[in-house]
């Protein structure tokens, strides 16, 4: 099984380089194979979230590997689902990097299948981690565009209409995962009332979706509330992904809490 | 006196609250809370007399953290009024008002029909004011905002409440045996065992309760993620502990007593004479001369149970290991090890199910708001014979969307 997991981490390597040929050298073709075999690399993953599934009969989500797999996913298919809606292909030059980043992370971990704890059998598995895989993909896209558009910025090479669609695009893309990590911290709550008897227990992962949170809230309300746009939202928006990332990974790496599952 | 007012009520005030919080939060992550004050002093050295002062030890208990909370409350108590006072006002007369509007962008006659169709398609209402048409979709997009707020106001009110009011109690108990809470409530623990039938570690107690007035439950099944409730109560599976088990008989009397330990407990019927046990052991290996190197931890269960006890007779301790189904004899006592005994531990909690309640009905709220605030906004386009405007308390959204499919028309 984790031949098929490598096999999709090496197409998303190809890809991504591919990508970056294609778009240093200004070449239409390795561009267009650079797409074809990212979604290869993603039809692989979906392949490997599947078998791996079935083989530990239950959703694939419960450690370190696992979500950061399902993570890497998430970003894959938010940038699939975003490039076939939006008929443009500048997104994947800076999203294809971020799910090979959280790809490589994902092959740093100990991978063997291990039954499910118990505190982890509920029916709030799949709501809670899944709408953590959505919320944090679609806040490491908008990262990922925002810095697309502070590149674009700086070389001059976009109009203000092509801008403007960025901005925007991150914004949805923030108010997406926003909802998502809202699910992520409620449905959390009610589980752990049910598992720990107390709705919020100030454990460091609580309190660091909680950050996350508000971090995306201040943005939220810089953005619809004082109309600010361009470059300073987009620079919020790229060091916002380490508060993510550190959420994801950093809690469970440097602190000891309830939600240390390996 | 109006400009504290206006601060206070202030979207600036709102977010400054959020970023003290955010902060605070950082600190109680990264300096573990709730330790010794030695440990601090052992560990930020010269540092922790900072720590201490500043209580960054107890950060979400400390003074400041609570007044943040209380101020973020009265933050969104009155941007909430504030909010919905506009958005009652703001709704009046908005579709003339929109009628006024000049066009923001001129399409070809092209254009006009195509986006008339694109309106309905999306099934927005129409509206006819002389020359121009209104179209309008999500009215109640508006109000998304303001269920969200209030929403959070909702779930910092009652999460504190739900928080802080109910009475939590840890209590081990054996199998077989029943706790007695201060109100006069029974609760029964009829067996407890810490795998399921496949033998995936679980942990399960089958508990009856027996509340003051002499109401009393089915035996339910409390496992982890699965609490139980009745009355006032409800029951956490929380924690497990295993207990040696050991029969004592008087070999001049033919009595026999059962002893579950849980701890180190001498047993004796002089004072002088007896075993003092020490402790159980899950596991242990024995090599292929006989020694034993005992093993202090496994996940769980107790494959290999061994009890180590120390015979003490005329004032002599001797260290002994016994197998469950081993016998010792000291004097006219017998002691047989049997299979140890799992139990659990439960946590007790005295809760409102009404606060709980509001509780997650402030949290679906929350996520209503949210889905509303973003994916429901309010429609409002002005379209007439030249070209089009969108008025309307979230423009954005229309704007882009429009500006994107109808850019081939403009003029």
């Amino acid at each position: 099984m984790k031949f098929i997991f490598f096999a999709a981490f090496v197409l998303y390597g190809i890809a991504v380089i591919l990508e970056f040929t294609g778009a240093a050298f200004k070449k239409d073709k390795l561009l267009k194979s650079a797409w074809f075999v990212f979604l290869g690399a993603f039809a692989v993953h979906t392949v490997f979230l599947i078998v791996r599934g079935i083989a530990a009969k239950r959703l694939p989500l419960s450690n370190q590997f696992e979500f950061a797999n399902a993570f890497a996913w998430g970003v894959a298919l938010m940038l699939i689902v975003l490039r076939g809606r939006l008929k443009t292909d500048w997104l994947s030059v800076v999203a294809m990097p971020a799910a090979l980043l959280v790809m490589t992370y994902a092959a740093l971990q100990p991978m063997e299948i291990r039954d499910l704890m118990p505190a982890l059998r509920s029916a709030w598995f799949g709501v809670h981690i899944g709408s953590a895989v959505l919320s944090y993909s679609a806040f490491v896209i908008a990262g990922s565009i925002s810095l697309r558009y502070l590149l674009a910025v700086k070389k001059q090479s976009a109009d203000e209409r092509a801008l403007r669609q960025m901005d925007y695009l991150s914004y949805r893309l923030v108010a997406f995962g926003f909802l998502f990590l809202t699910v992520v911290i409620l449905s959390g709550a009610i589980w752990a009332e049910q598992a720990w008897s107390a709705f919020w227990t100030w454990d460091p992962k609580e309190v660091w979706a909680l950050i996350t949170w508000i971090i995306y809230a201040v943005y939220l309300h810089l953005r619809l509330r004082m109309k600010r746009r361009g470059t300073a939202m987009a620079w919020f928006l790229v060091i916002a992904v380490p508060v993510v990332f550190f959420t994801f990974a950093g809690v469970n790496t440097f602190m000891h809490g309830l939600h240390t599952y390996g | 006196m109006k400009k504290v007012f206006n601060y206070l009520r202030s979207m600036r005030f709102g977010i400054l609250l959020l970023v003290l919080i955010a902060l605070c939060s950082v600190a109680g992550t990264v300096i573990p809370q709730g330790r010794a004050v030695a440990w601090y002093a052992q560990t930020y050295r010269s540092f922790h007399g900072v720590i201490l002062l500043l209580r960054l030890n107890r950060v979400f208990e400390s003074w400041y953290f609570i007044a943040l909370l209380v101020l973020l409350c009265l933050n969104l108590s009155l941007c909430s009024l504030l909010r919905i006072r506009k958005v009652v006002s703001a709704a009046r007369g908005e579709t003339e008002r929109a009628a006024g509007l000049p066009d923001a962008v001129r399409l070809t006659p092209e254009g006009v029909e195509r986006l008339r169709a694109y309106l309905t398609d999306r099934r927005c209402r129409r509206e006819r004011i002389g020359e121009v048409e209104i179209y309008r979709k999500h009215s109640f997009g508006r109000c998304g905002s303001f269920i969200t707020h209030l929403s959070i106001l909702l779930t910092v009110v009652f999460g504190a409440l739900a928080l802080y009011t109910p009475t939590v109690v840890d209590r081990d108990c054996m199998p077989g045996e029943s706790i007695f809470m201060e109100d006069g409530t029974e609760i029964h623990v009829r067996d407890f065992r810490i795998a399921d039938e496949t033998g995936r570690l679980d942990y399960q107690s089958h508990v009856q309760v027996t509340l003051p007035d002499g109401r009393r439950s089915e035996l339910a099944e409390l496992k982890v993620n699965h609490p139980f409730s009745f009355g006032p109560w409800k029951l956490f599976q929380q924690t497990f502990g295993t207990a040696g088990s050991v029969t004592v008989t008087n070999l001049e009397t033919g009595g026999t007593d059962d002893f579950l330990l849980t701890e180190q407990t001498y047993l004796s019927a002089d004072g002088v004479t007896g075993i003092l046990y020490d402790t159980l052991y899950p596991d242990y290996i024995r090599d292929p001369s006989g020694n034993v190197t005992l093993i202090t931890i496994t996940e769980g269960s107790y494959p290999n149970p061994i009890y180590q006890v120390q015979v003490i007779s005329d004032g002599v301790f001797t260290p002994t290991l016994a197998l469950p189904g081993d016998e010792l004899t000291v004097m006219n006592l017998r002691f047989t090890f049997n299979a140890p005994v799992e139990y659990p531990g439960i946590r007790i909690k005295h809760v409102s199910p009404l606060l709980n309640a509001l509780l997650v009905a402030a949290f679906t709220l929350m996520i209503a708001g949210l889905y509303i605030t973003f994916f429901c906004e309010p429609v409002l386009v002005k379209l007439d014979s030249e070209g089009y405007a969108v008025a309307g308390p979230k423009p954005e959204h229309m704007r882009v969307e429009l500006g994107e499919e109808f850019r081939e028309f403009e003029v």
